[in-house]
């Protein structure tokens, strides 16, 4: 049967080249098309977590849900002492976050004042990366404080500028201090360069009475797929009911809905698409197998059976589709690994979708082998799928009637 | 050796346009036979060859190919059936119009599962008897009728077959062709021992059977 | 003759039924789940966008010169009230607002956020852009010190109905002020930045907490559809910033245009299927028929009638693809946007992105009348070759040929 249909795909030439054609087009569509929403996803959150967010991230529980300074970790120290001794825990580091305001002469603007150990911040973030002006924190004790692009903006204030700070301390108490802008940093994370300022742990915690506190302690991983063998370990070793350790992927849960209702949006797009092409693949092959009832009548009569006639039916669309797949393929994953390496350059793209966290105007490509085997065999079934009603439709005539066909 | 008890069919039975096609059949067929159903159109030649050869089913009645039933078996068996014991030849020729002279001639041979070598040897005797080996590499569609039906006859006997059952194979052949390929089908018959049932109203062969059955109106007359 | 050819065309087409039925089914699968997308994708647009315009800017909006890169209240319009008795009497305008914005800091006593306090009449926001529609929890007044949160802000700072939050900032003066508000209602404008910062209070409480005179604002909004009322605007008032919206929100331009052109390549890819598929049945039908046609050349029918009847024939089975996508396709549109797609279950990020949690899509003519046009030109396309076969024809050689 296999030969035969070898034969009949050779003779057949205009259905055999429309066949060949849509799958080529299709599976080039599928790869790529996934690989660019893949991509363009997987920057995204990277692009997030890389920037200030965390593998894991420990709270005193409620914390997140409610706030308040009773739900700050009250004893850092013994905390870190346990991390330290976890297999795959490869740096943490505490921090201490508060709102208040920030002030420049008659200018003044709200922000995220976050005390940090700049030293670890550095391994732990991009943050010392992001400076644009200025320096960087030092583990010095000082009064520097290190200020996003946005604020800098709002406040305008330029480096060595002192501005004063009025918030409140974790025992409910006003506190206030004047810091020195040392160093201006750019995530590309509009909101966060807009409303975010750092300062030296050591320094703020004489101000804000947080020894020994934090808001949270922020954990890095060796291997980000072992997150939550590690994440385990860590509640384990803890072993506090008050306290909760949470990955990235609970952490930046709307993140990843968000991820998941755009690829929802993509998908049906490429539903419809490749819904046109299976009808027109269909359609090509009820016509080659319609004109050829009489041959398959006669074939029956002299003794082929209805599962040869479904295997030579699928041979003939698995070569095609085979072939079709097999060039398709090597182009289509070359296209994605290069953009993979080379992310495309859309202008403008980051500053028009900024509200939605894009930080970069590059839009770099997944390169997936499991991704890309899926997209491939999806092709293959709506191909063989395609074959299930002409061959009913073969089927429904008697090896007579079928004979006799015009 | 087939043999045909009572058999009955109705085209469109219960409708108003029902037709008695077979009407009491009753006949047995000796191996080694080479006969024909005569009789005028309609007269239900090509029905009972279709019952015989498994191809339709009847309403009434049994028949036997060497002591076994047919009539009662399922779609699966008698295609299989149609396979390993039959072979058919057609008015219009119906070879497979991928398939080269020799493929065409060996096809149910390899569905059957002989090998490349045994399909080989008796695709070139067939050839030379029926005077087509130098075609065998030709495509159906650039021989002629004769040459065709004479494709047609080498791939229903290629398999050797207890019967043929072969309706019309000289319809649309000219008198030169079909007086040619009843001459072969004969030495076929002689020399293999096939049976050879026609359906037919061709005076030729009914000058070339040894036996003639005549119908008429669904009935053996 | 006319009657005979449109009876023969019909017949042929629908002669071999499944391949017709195959063909039909595709057109109608296709244009359905197409016009389908493009409603859903340009409802979401299109809500965006009027929401956008009746929460922030409206069609025009004048500010003072330079308070858009400053962002300082000292750049406010200081006669604001006289200029929106002058606006309401303008030809085209159909509804105006004042705001008073301030950027400053939100706290309640666990969470505090920065955020921003706009100060606005209910009223007139409500004739304005329908305020009241963007309410998702409690009511919308200013009483009892009531402020409005926008959703973003409110999951911020824990907020509920009810909760009670500081709102502190830099007055005219230079002075840090703070604001008590309890939260009345809790809205959801589906704009971005408002509902990540806004907090809406009662523009007069605003003016005397931020020190302004009562007719000094920071943003005149404006509706009004006429085009040429903004240059009247800018003529009017060259001392002030007068922008339309998409100068204000050049990047929505741009989404826009991108919407559009990713619907064109959708929809372009999708026709070209469709043509084949078509191509390949036309062409197919037509050369099955080839010895009939060269029989009715024979017999002295002429060419333009064959002609016509393949062209009518291809017409009757694009047109019933057509008729069933339309119909397929207007019940999808109907229901999408009367009832919408429920996507409750990814409300955390629809809201993120602005999005509300039920996606409701919306009906243009022009999804119908383009792709009638492209269904009715493929199938005209899709008989050129065969036609051409048949007029190249010699009857006498096409009767004999074998099949």
């Amino acid at each position: 049967m296999f030969h035969f249909a070898l034969k009949n795909i050779l003779f057949y030439k205009g259905r055999s080249f429309t066949t060949f054609i849509l799958t080529f087009i299709s599976t080039m569509l599928f790869i790529v098309y996934v690989s660019m929403m893949d991509g363009s996803h997987d920057s995204m959150l990277k692009n997030s977590l890389k920037v200030y967010g965390s593998a894991i991230e420990i709270y005193h529980k409620n914390y997140r849900e409610l706030g308040g300074n009773e739900y700050l970790i009250k004893d850092v120290k013994t905390i870190e002492n346990k991390l330290a001794n976890i297999e795959g825990v490869q740096l943490f580091s505490s921090r201490y976050e508060t709102y208040g305001l920030l002030s420049f002469k008659e200018y003044s603007t709200a922000s995220m004042i976050v005390g940090i150990d700049p030293q670890k911040e550095a391994e732990l973030s991009e943050l010392k990366n992001a400076l644009t002006s200025g320096e960087y924190l030092k583990n010095d004790g000082q009064n520097c404080i290190y200020i996003g692009k946005g604020v800098a903006s709002k406040l305008k204030v330029k480096v060595s500028d002192e501005i004063s700070f009025i918030g409140g301390a974790s025992d409910n108490s006003f506190a206030a201090d004047i810091f020195r802008v040392c160093g201006v940093f750019k995530t590309g994370l509009f909101e966060f360069d807009a409303s975010a300022a750092f300062v030296s742990k050591e320094y703020f915690d004489t101000l804000m009475l947080s020894q020994n506190k934090a808001s949270y302690i922020t954990v890095k991983v060796d291997d980000l797929n072992e997150v939550d063998r590690i994440n385990g370990e860590i509640i384990q070793a803890l072993n506090d009911e008050n306290l909760e350790s949470l990955t990235w992927r609970t952490l930046m849960k709307t993140m990843v809905e968000a991820m998941e209702v755009d690829s929802i949006f993509g998908y049906v797009s490429l539903a419809l698409f490749l819904t046109v092409i299976f009808f027109v693949i269909m359609i090509y092959g009820f016509i080659n197998v319609s004109s050829r009832i009489k041959e398959f009548g006669i074939l029956r009569c002299i003794g082929l059976s209805k599962m040869r006639i479904f295997s030579l039916l699928f041979y003939e669309i698995f070569i095609l589709s085979s072939l079709a797949i097999v060039m398709a393929t090597p182009i289509a994953g070359y296209i994605c690994h290069y953009y993979s390496m080379n992310p495309i350059i859309i202008e403008g793209i980051a500053e028009m979708y900024k509200d939605y966290g894009i930080v970069s105007d590059e839009l770099p490509f997944s390169f997936n082998l499991f991704t890309i085997s899926w997209n491939v065999l999806v092709v293959l079934v709506l191909n063989i799928l395609s074959i299930v009603y002409p061959f009913m439709y073969v089927y429904s005539f008697g090896p007579i009637e079928a004979s006799k066909h015009v | 050796m087939i043999k045909l008890q009572n058999v009955n069919k109705y085209f469109y039975k219960g409708e108003p346009r029902e037709v008695h096609a077979l009407r009491d059949i009753n006949l047995t067929i000796e191996d080694g036979e080479f006969s024909l159903f005569s009789g005028p159109s309609g007269c239900g030649k090509t029905t009972l060859l279709n019952a015989i050869g498994a191809l339709d089913s009847v309403d009434s009645g049994h028949i036997f190919l060497d002591e076994r039933e047919i009539t009662t078996l399922g779609e699966d068996a008698r295609t299989s059936l149609r396979l390993n014991e039959m072979g058919f030849i057609f008015q219009a020729y119906n070879l497979v119009p991928v398939l080269s002279v020799e493929e065409n001639i060996g096809f149910i041979m390899k569905l059957q599962g002989f090998s490349d070598a045994q399909i080989k040897k008796r695709v070139l005797e067939l050839a030379s008897i029926l005077e087509i080996d130098k075609l065998l590499g030709s495509l159906p569609n650039s021989l002629s009728g004769g040459q065709q039906q004479r494709v047609a006859v080498a791939r229903a006997v290629a398999a050797k077959p207890k019967i043929i059952l072969a309706d019309e194979p000289t319809a649309n052949l000219d008198s030169a062709n079909s007086k040619k390929l009843m001459d072969m089908m004969r030495e076929l018959n002689e020399k293999e021992g096939i049976s050879i049932l026609f359906a037919s109203h061709d005076e030729l062969i009914r000058d070339s059977v040894r036996r003639v059955i005549k119908m008429n109106d669904g009935a053996l007359i | 003759m006319y009657r005979l050819l449109i009876k023969m065309a019909w017949k042929n087409s629908f002669s071999r039924l499944s391949r017709t039925l195959l063909l039909i089914t595709m057109i109608a699968v296709s244009m359905s789940m197409m016009i389908g997308i493009q409603g859903l994708y340009d409802g979401m647009a299109n809500n965006m966008l009027d929401k956008n315009k009746r929460s922030a800017s409206g069609d025009i909006s004048i500010f003072a010169k330079e308070y858009r890169v400053q962002k300082d209240i000292k750049y406010r319009i200081k006669n604001a009230e006289l200029i929106k008795k002058d606006l309401e009497g303008m030809a085209g305008v159909k509804a105006v607002v004042l705001r008073v914005k301030a950027d400053g800091l939100g706290a309640t006593a666990r969470k505090s956020s920065f955020a921003s306090l706009y100060g606005i009449d209910l009223d007139a926001e409500e004739k304005f852009g329908r305020f009241g529609e963007f309410l998702k929890e409690g009511a919308i007044s200013f009483d009892n010190r009531g402020a409005l949160i926008g959703l973003e802000l409110a999951k911020t700072l824990k907020l509920h109905v009810g909760s009670k939050l500081i709102f502190s900032t830099q007055d005219i003066n230079g002075d840090i002020n703070s604001l008590s508000l309890r939260v009345n209602a809790i809205v959801q404008t589906t704009n971005i930045p408002l509902d990540s910062d806004a907090i809406f209070v009662d523009r007069k409480k605003v003016q005397r907490f931020l020190g302004v005179k009562d007719g000094e604002v920071t943003q005149i909004a404006i509706m009004g559809e006429e085009e040429s009322l903004e240059n009247s605007l800018k003529d009017k008032y060259p001392e002030y910033d007068v922008k339309s919206f998409l100068e204000l929100q050049p990047m929505m331009q741009m989404m826009q245009d991108m919407m559009f052109i990713f619907n064109s390549i959708t929809f372009f890819i999708v026709m070209s299927v469709v043509f084949v598929g078509i191509l390949g049945v036309m062409y197919v039908s037509i050369l099955d028929r080839i010895r009939e046609f060269g029989i009715m050349l024979g017999i002295g029918m002429h060419y333009k009638y064959i002609r016509l009847q393949i062209f009518l024939e291809a017409i009757f089975v694009s047109l019933s693809g057509y008729i069933s996508g339309a119909v397929l396709g207007a019940i999808l549109l109907v229901y999408l946007r009367d009832y919408g797609i429920d996507l409750s279950a990814f409300s955390d990020a629809l809201e993120m992105w602005g999005y509300e949690s039920v996606i409701h899509g919306t009906i243009k003519l022009s999804y119908f009348t383009t792709t009638f046009t492209a269904i009715i030109t493929a199938s005209i396309l899709s008989i050129v070759i065969p036609l051409r076969k048949i007029q190249k024809i010699n009857p006498i050689d096409v009767i004999k040929a074998e099949k």
